[in-house]
C-alpha cells in the first residue's frame, strides 16, 4: 500500500481519502495481531531468560548465603527467625506446614488422579445387613478435578512463597552486610496501613476473584476436553475422563449432527451471527437514539428538563425481569397488544411477534431500545455537557448549521470519548442474556438446528444457547464448556482489533 | 430586512422546539406506559389472564391478597437480605480494589488489570455450572440458597471496579501527597481524605448493589433447583408466567411486580443524583 | 541544624526515562535554595524525591546528616506546599491547617494556639471557618503556606506555589515569602520556572535542563557570569541577544566583530581573555538587551532597522534586524530619550546599535560553555 506523506494526502480527493483511510484502517488490523502476536513471543522469551535468571541467583544465594540462608532452602521463614523478623518467619513456616499437610491428606492424592479423572465408578455392592444390593459411591471425577486444579494453584503459590522466602534472606544478608538493621515486625505489621497498604486492601477481593472466578473458568475450559454432562457426572452414574480436542471436533464439524438437522458447524455459525448482528444493532440504536434524546432534552430552550429526564431515569430503577417479562407477555399471541388490536378489530389473526424469525428479531431489537435508551441518555448527557460550548460558538461563526454541528463537532467528539464504552458496551450486549432469556427464551425454534444441543431458537445468542446447553435433557457440559471458550475467542478478537484500531483513529482527533 | 431575519430565526426555534416536546411527551408516555399498565392490570379483579383491555371493569385488592398468601413474602424477605448484604460487602469490596488500583502504582498493578479484562471476556454463566456444584457440596442451595446467592454475588464482585476507580482518579493526587506529608498513613489517607469526597461514587456503589439482586435471575434459578423457600423475587415470579400457571397467576404477578418496584423505584429516584453523577462520572472514562 | 544533601541522586521511571541524573547538591541549614529550569526539566521530581513522593531510584538523600531514602514522606520532616495548593476541599480552612498536629495527636488547646497564631501571622484569620472553595486563589495559598507552617518542620518544600496566580498576586505574595522566610527561619526548597522569582528569592538557584544541573550560584553570580548558553539565555527577560561571531586578538587586545563591526572588549571581560589566554576564533557573543544601547554610525555600531517598537512603560523594547535578518532585542530607558526621539522610532527606521565591552558574554560554539569559566 501506498503511503502518503502529509501534504500529498490533503491534496487527495475526497473518495481517495476515504479509501486511503479505509485500507490503512484494514492494514493496521493484521499489523496489530502481528504486533499482539510478536508480544506474545516476546512475553515467552522475557518469561523463559526471568526463569534462567531466577534459577541462576537461586543456586548463587546458596552457594554465597551463610547457614541460616542455607537452611531456609529446607525450612521456610528460618533465616527470618534466625535474624529477628519472627512474625514473617512464621508466616512462613506455617505456609510450609500447612502445604505440606494438605499435600500429604489430599493434594497428592488430587494430582495422581488428575491424569484418569478417577478409575472406579459406582459399584452395586451386596450389603449383608440389610440384604440389598446398594450402590457405593468411589472415585468422584468433578472432585478429581476440582481439587486437582487447586493443587495445582495451591503447588505454584508454594513455588513462588518459596523464591520469596530464599529472595528474603539473600535481601537480608546484604542489609545485615551493610551494617543497616532489619525490619522489625512492629514496622512489618505498620506497613500495612502505610507504604503495603495495597496489599491488605487487595487481599479480600483477589482471594474472592481467583476463588470464585478464576479457579471455575480454569475448571470449565478444562471441562471442555472431557465428556462431562448429565450421565457422566462423575460420580453417581458414570465416571467423566478426558477426551481430548473430541468436543471441539464436534462443534466445528460440517456433517450433519445426531437426529438429523444441519451440522454443529452451521448452527454455531447461524447463532454467532445472529448474536454480532444482534450486538452491532443493540449497541448501535442505542447509543444513537439515547444521545438523540439526550440532545433534545438539553436543547437550549426546552423546559422541564427535569421532569423528561426523571421520567426516563425512573424506569432504570425498575428490576429488568419485571420489565422485560410484562413486556413479553405484552407482545404474546394472546397479548395484551393482540388482544387490543384484535378487537379494535384492526387485525384479523395475532401478530406473530414471537412465532416468526423476523418478527422476533426486530421486536427484540426494538424493546432493547426501549431498555436501554434511559441509560444512554444519562451517559451521553454529561459528555454532551462537557463539550466546551465555544466550539460551537466558532462553528457558528464559520456558518455550520446544526446538522453540520452535530456531524463535525458532535459526534466525533463523542465517539472519541465513548469509544471504549462502546467496545464494552458491544461485547456486553453479545452476552446479553437477560434481555433475549427474558423476553423470548430464544424463541421461535430454529428446525434446521433440531440435532444440536439445546433447543436452538432464532433469538438465541451464543449465551442463551450455552445456559440451554447446560440445562438441556442432557445437560451436556462439556459442550457448553467449548461454545463458552469460543464466546471469548471471539470477543477476545474483537477486543483487540478494535484496541489496536483505536490508537490511529485516536491521533487524528485529539480533544485532550 | 434586519428584523425580518431574525424573525425567522425566531420562528425556525419555536417550530423545532414544538417538535420536541411533541416527540419527549410521545417517548415519556412509551417509557411510562408499560409500567401504568401494571399497576393497572394489578388491580384488576375479572380475569387473572391476559385480557385486551386496560383499565379493569372490576377494581380490587384480590391479587395482592393472593400475593400475600403465596410464597412470595419469602421470595420478598430472601431478596431483600440478599440485596443488603450486597450492598454492604460488594461495597467494600468494589472501593478497596477501585482505590488501590487508582491510587498505588505497584509492580503487580498493570498485569493485575490486564489479567481481570481477560477474565472479563469469559462468559460468565459459564462458572454456573461448578459454582452450584460447590454450593451443593457446601450445602448453600435450595432452601439454603440465600448466603450461597450472598458469597457468589459478593466473591467476585472485585471485578467490576472500573466505574469508582474512574471516579477515584479525578481525586487529584495531590491531595493525597499533601496528607502524607502532613503524617498521614495510606490507611488515614483513605478514610480521613478520599471517603469523606467520594460520598457519590460510595452511595452509586451501594445503590447499584442493592439494586442488583433484585433482578437477579439465572444463576439464582440454578441456585435454588425448584425449592420455592430458596426462590428471589426473580426466579419466584418467573414461575408464575410459565405457560400452565399464567393463566391463573398474570395478574398477581402484576402485583408482584409492583411491589418490587415501587421501593426501589423510590428509593433510586431519592439517590438519582449520585446514580446520575456515578454513570456520567465514572462509566464512560473506564 | 537542618540541612539537606544530595549525593548522585537519579530518577528513572517505569519506562526508562531518565527525568533526574546524578543530581549533587549541599543545601546548607536556613538556605533558601531555589530549583528553576523549563517544564520537563526534572525540577518538581528532584523536589518529590526530597519530599519522599517519589522513589529515588539511584543516589541518596540526607536530611540532618539522615539518610531519607526509606522513610515515609510523613517521618522526614518536611512540610510542602502544592501547585494547586491541595486543601482537603471537606475541611474548612481551621481543619485543614490542624490536619497534621491532629494526626500527630497534639492536644486540642495547643492545636488552637498554633493554627490561629499561623492564621495571624498569614492574615486569613476571618476565614478560618471556611470551606476552601470559598476563598480566592491567594486566600488558598495562605491556606496550603499555613498549613506547612504549623508543622515545626526542618526543611520548607515549595512547588511552584505562585504559578496558578495572576501576574499582580503573584508579586504580592513573592514579597510575603520573603517575609515569612524571615519570621520561619528554617531550610526552604522552592521550585520555580519563572526566572525572576527565582532571582528574587533565592540564595542561590539551581538551574536544571533536561535532568542536569547547568549551574549552581547566587543570583548575582548566574547573571553575571552564567556558565553556560543555556543558563545565560534563561536568565534575564528579555533574553540574552546571542551572535555568531570572531572573536579576533591583536596583541593583548580583543576585538568581537559582529555584522562588520568591530568593538573591543574592555574591562573586567577584557583581562579575563587575556589572563585565559583564549585563541581568536568563532564564539557565541552574547550581550543582554538592556546592555545594548543606540549609537551613531561608525565602526562601534551596528546597522539595523527597526521592526517591532513595545513601549513597556519605563523602558522601550526594540526589536532590530541586522543585514542578513538576525533579530535583535534592544532595551532602553525611556527616560534617555525625548518626544522627538521617541517618536521617530517606527518600524523600518533604520538605527545604529552599539554595546560596551565590558558587557560581553562569550561562548564556545561547540559545546556552548562560557569560555571566562
Amino acid at each position: 500500500m501506498k503511503q502518503y506523506s502529509d501534504l500529498e494526502y490533503l491534496r487527495l480527493s475526497k473518495g481517495q481519502k476515504f479509501t486511503y483511510k479505509l485500507t490503512s484502517l484494514l492494514a493496521a488490523i493484521p499489523r496489530g495481531i502481528g504486533r499482539f502476536f510478536a508480544n506474545i513471543g516476546k512475553g515467552i522469551k522475557n518469561g523463559v531468560v526471568g526463569l534462567g535468571s531466577e534459577l541462576k541467583d537461586i543456586g548463587a544465594t546458596f552457594a554465597h548465603g551463610d547457614w541460616k540462608t542455607k537452611t531456609s532452602y529446607l525450612v521456610m521463614g528460618f533465616g527470618n527467625l534466625a535474624r529477628g523478623q519472627i512474625l514473617r518467619g512464621l508466616l512462613f513456616l506455617l505456609f510450609e506446614v500447612v502445604f505440606i499437610v494438605y499435600m500429604i491428606f489430599g493434594g497428592a492424592h488430587w494430582m495422581s488422579m488428575l491424569p484418569s479423572l478417577g478409575k472406579v465408578g459406582p459399584t452395586s455392592e451386596y450389603n449383608a445387613v440389610l440384604d440389598t444390593y446398594t450402590t457405593v459411591y468411589n472415585d468422584n471425577s468433578f472432585k478429581i478435578l476440582l481439587y486437582g486444579v487447586l493443587t495445582i494453584f495451591f503447588i505454584i503459590a508454594f513455588i513462588y512463597t518459596w523464591r520469596v522466602n530464599v529472595k528474603q534472606n539473600k535481601i537480608m544478608e546484604q542489609i545485615l552486610k551493610s551494617g543497616k538493621k532489619l525490619k522489625a515486625d512492629k514496622d512489618d505489621l505498620r506497613s500495612m496501613v502505610d507504604e503495603n497498604f495495597h496489599a491488605t486492601l487487595l487481599a479480600l477481593p483477589m482471594t474472592g476473584i481467583l476463588v470464585f472466578t478464576v479457579l471455575p473458568i480454569v475448571f470449565m475450559i478444562l471441562v471442555a476436553f472431557t465428556n462431562y454432562d448429565g450421565s457422566h457426572n462423575g460420580y453417581s452414574n458414570n465416571l467423566f475422563t478426558w477426551v481430548g480436542l473430541t468436543n471441539f471436533n464436534t462443534m466445528l464439524s460440517w456433517t450433519g449432527g445426531t437426529g438429523g438437522g444441519q451440522s454443529y458447524s452451521a448452527t454455531f455459525g447461524e447463532i454467532l451471527a445472529w448474536t454480532l448482528i444482534w450486538a452491532f444493532l443493540a449497541t448501535f440504536t442505542n447509543y444513537f437514539l439515547g444521545m438523540g434524546v439526550a440532545m433534545m432534552i438539553n436543547k437550549k430552550g426546552i423546559r422541564l428538563k427535569k421532569v423528561w429526564r426523571t421520567i426516563l431515569v425512573m424506569t432504570i430503577a425498575i428490576p429488568q425481569f419485571i420489565s422485560l417479562l410484562y413486556v413479553s407477555k405484552m407482545f404474546a399471541r394472546n397479548g395484551l397488544i393482540n388482544l387490543s388490536l384484535m378487537d379494535l378489530g384492526w387485525i384479523k389473526q395475532p401478530l406473530p411477534f414471537w412465532e416468526d424469525a423476523t418478527w422476533a428479531r426486530v421486536t427484540v431489537v426494538l424493546i432493547n431500545i426501549w431498555i436501554g435508551i434511559p441509560h444512554l441518555m444519562l451517559i451521553t448527557t454529561g459528555i454532551l455537557m462537557n463539550i466546551p460550548a465555544d466550539l460551537y460558538e466558532s462553528a457558528r461563526i464559520d456558518g455550520a448549521n446544526a446538522w453540520q454541528q452535530y456531524r463535525k463537532i458532535t459526534l466525533p467528539y463523542m465517539l472519541f470519548i465513548t469509544g471504549p464504552y462502546l467496545l464494552t458496551s458491544f461485547t456486553g450486549n453479545m452476552n446479553n442474556f437477560n434481555v433475549i432469556y427474558l423476553l423470548t427464551g430464544g424463541a421461535p425454534t430454529n428446525p434446521a438446528a433440531s440435532g444440536a444441543a439445546g433447543s436452538v431458537g432464532y433469538t438465541d445468542l451464543l449465551i442463551t444457547w450455552l445456559f440451554k446447553i447446560t440445562t438441556g435433557a442432557d445437560s451436556q457440559y462439556y459442550l457448553a464448556s467449548v461454545v463458552g471458550i469460543m464466546v471469548f475467542v471471539v470477543v477476545a478478537f474483537i477486543s483487540l482489533v478494535v484496541y489496536n484500531v483505536l490508537p490511529s483513529i485516536k491521533n487524528e482527533e485529539d480533544y485532550q | 430586512m434586519e428584523n425580518k431575519r431574525h424573525m425567522g430565526l425566531r420562528t425556525l426555534n419555536r417550530v423545532s422546539n414544538t417538535a420536541i416536546y411533541v416527540l419527549l411527551i410521545i417517548i415519556s408516555i412509551v417509557w411510562l406506559i408499560p409500567f401504568i399498565f401494571i399497576v393497572l392490570q394489578s388491580f384488576r379483579v375479572e380475569s387473572t389472564y391476559q385480557v385486551g383491555y386496560v383499565i379493569p371493569h372490576q377494581w380490587g385488592w384480590d391479587n395482592y391478597i393472593k400475593l400475600w398468601n403465596s410464597d412470595f413474602k419469602r421470595w420478598y424477605l430472601n431478596t431483600f437480605i440478599i440485596a443488603l448484604a450486597a450492598a454492604v460487602f460488594v461495597t467494600v469490596i468494589q472501593l478497596c480494589m477501585s482505590y488501590t488500583l487508582s491510587r498505588f502504582r505497584f509492580k503487580l498493578r498493570g498485569p493485575l488489570m490486564r489479567f481481570m479484562l481477560i477474565l472479563g471476556m469469559f462468559p460468565g454463566m459459564l462458572t454456573m455450572i461448578i459454582l452450584y456444584r460447590v454450593l451443593s457440596d457446601l450445602g448453600l442451595t435450595q432452601a439454603n440458597a440465600v448466603p450461597g446467592l450472598i458469597l457468589v454475588s459478593v466473591a467476585s464482585s472485585g471485578m467490576g471496579y472500573y466505574v469508582s476507580k474512574g471516579f477515584f482518579d479525578t481525586i487529584p493526587k495531590s491531595l493525597d501527597e499533601a496528607a502524607r506529608v502532613d503524617g498521614a498513613t495510606r490507611a488515614q489517607v483513605l478514610y480521613k481524605i478520599i471517603l469523606p469526597l467520594s460520598k457519590p461514587i460510595v452511595i452509586y456503589t451501594i445503590l447499584t448493589a442493592f439494586m442488583g439482586p433484585w433482578g437477579d435471575y439465572v444463576f439464582a434459578r440454578y441456585v435454588a433447583m425448584g425449592t420455592s423457600a430458596g426462590y428471589n423475587v426473580a426466579v419466584g415470579m418467573y414461575s408464575w408466567l410459565t405457560n400452565d400457571q399464567i393463566a391463573r397467576m398474570y395478574t398477581t404477578f402484576c402485583a408482584g411486580g409492583v411491589i418490587v418496584a415501587v421501593p426501589v423505584t423510590i428509593l433510586f429516584l431519592c439517590l438519582q443524583k449520585y446514580y446520575v453523577e456515578g454513570v456520567t462520572g465514572g462509566a464512560v472514562k473506564g | 541544624m537542618a540541612s539537606v544533601k544530595l549525593t548522585k541522586v537519579k530518577k528513572i521511571y517505569d519506562n526508562k526515562v531518565v527525568a533526574v541524573h546524578d543530581f549533587d547538591l549541599d543545601i546548607h541549614d536556613k538556605e533558601f535554595v531555589v530549583f528553576v529550569g523549563p517544564s520537563g526539566c526534572g525540577k518538581s521530581t528532584t523536589l518529590r524525591m526530597i519530599a519522599g513522593l517519589e522513589d529515588i531510584s539511584e543516589g541518596t538523600v540526607e536530611i540532618d546528616g539522615e539518610v531519607v531514602n526509606d522513610l515515609q514522606p510523613k517521618d522526614r520532616g518536611i512540610a510542602m506546599v502544592f501547585q494547586n495548593y491541595a486543601l482537603y476541599p471537606h475541611m474548612s480552612v481551621y481543619d485543614n491547617i490542624a490536619f497534621s498536629l491532629r494526626l500527630q495527636k497534639v492536644p486540642e488547646d495547643v492545636v488552637y494556639e498554633r493554627v490561629t497564631n499561623a492564621a495571624e501571622v498569614l492574615g486569613i484569620t476571618e476565614y478560618l471557618m471556611r470551606k476552601p472553595r470559598a476563598l480566592s486563589g491567594g486566600q488558598r495559598q495562605r491556606v496550603a503556606i499555613g498549613r506547612a507552617m504549623v508543622r515545626d518542620s526542618k526543611v520548607f518544600l515549595m512547588d511552584e506555589p505562585l504559578s496558578n496566580l495572576d501576574a499582580k498576586l503573584r508579586n504580592q505574595m513573592r514579597a510575603e515569602i520573603i517575609l515569612l522566610r524571615q519570621k520561619l527561619d528554617t531550610t526552604f526548597i522552592y521550585v520555580t520556572h519563572d526566572q525572576t522569582e527565582a532571582m528574587t528569592l533565592g540564595d542561590r538557584i539551581v538551574i536544571m535542563k533536561d535532568g542536569y544541573i547547568m549551574q549552581v550560584g547566587t543570583p548575582t553570580e548566574v547573571f553575571e557570569m552564567p556558565e553556560n548558553l543555556f543558563v545565560a539565555e534563561f536568565i534575564g527577560a528579555p533574553k540574552m541577544n546571542i551572535v555568531k561571531t570572531n572573536l579576533v586578538r591583536e596583541g593583548d587586545k580583543y576585538f568581537v566583530t559582529p555584522f562588520g563591526a568591530k568593538i573591543p572588549v574592555t574591562g573586567e571581560k577584557g583581562k579575563m581573555l587575556a589572563e585565559k589566554n583564549v585563541k581568536a576564533g568563532e564564539i557565541l557573543l552574547g550581550v543582554r538587551p538592556e546592555h545594548m544601547t543606540l549609537g551613531a554610525e561608525g565602526q562601534g555600531s551596528i546597522p539595523c532597522h527597526l521592526v517591532v517598537n513595545e513601549m513597556m512603560g519605563s523602558e522601550l523594547h526594540l526589536h532590530v534586524d541586522t543585514a542578513d535578518g538576525s533579530r535583535l532585542i534592544v532595551r532602553i530607558p525611556t527616560i534617555d530619550l525625548d518626544k522627538e526621539g521617541r517618536s521617530a522610532l517606527v518600524g523600518g527606521h533604520n538605527l545604529h546599535v552599539t554595546f560596551e565591552g565590558k558587557a560581553m558574554h562569550f561562548f564556545d560554539p561547540a559545546t556552548e560553555k562560557n569560555l571566562l569559566v
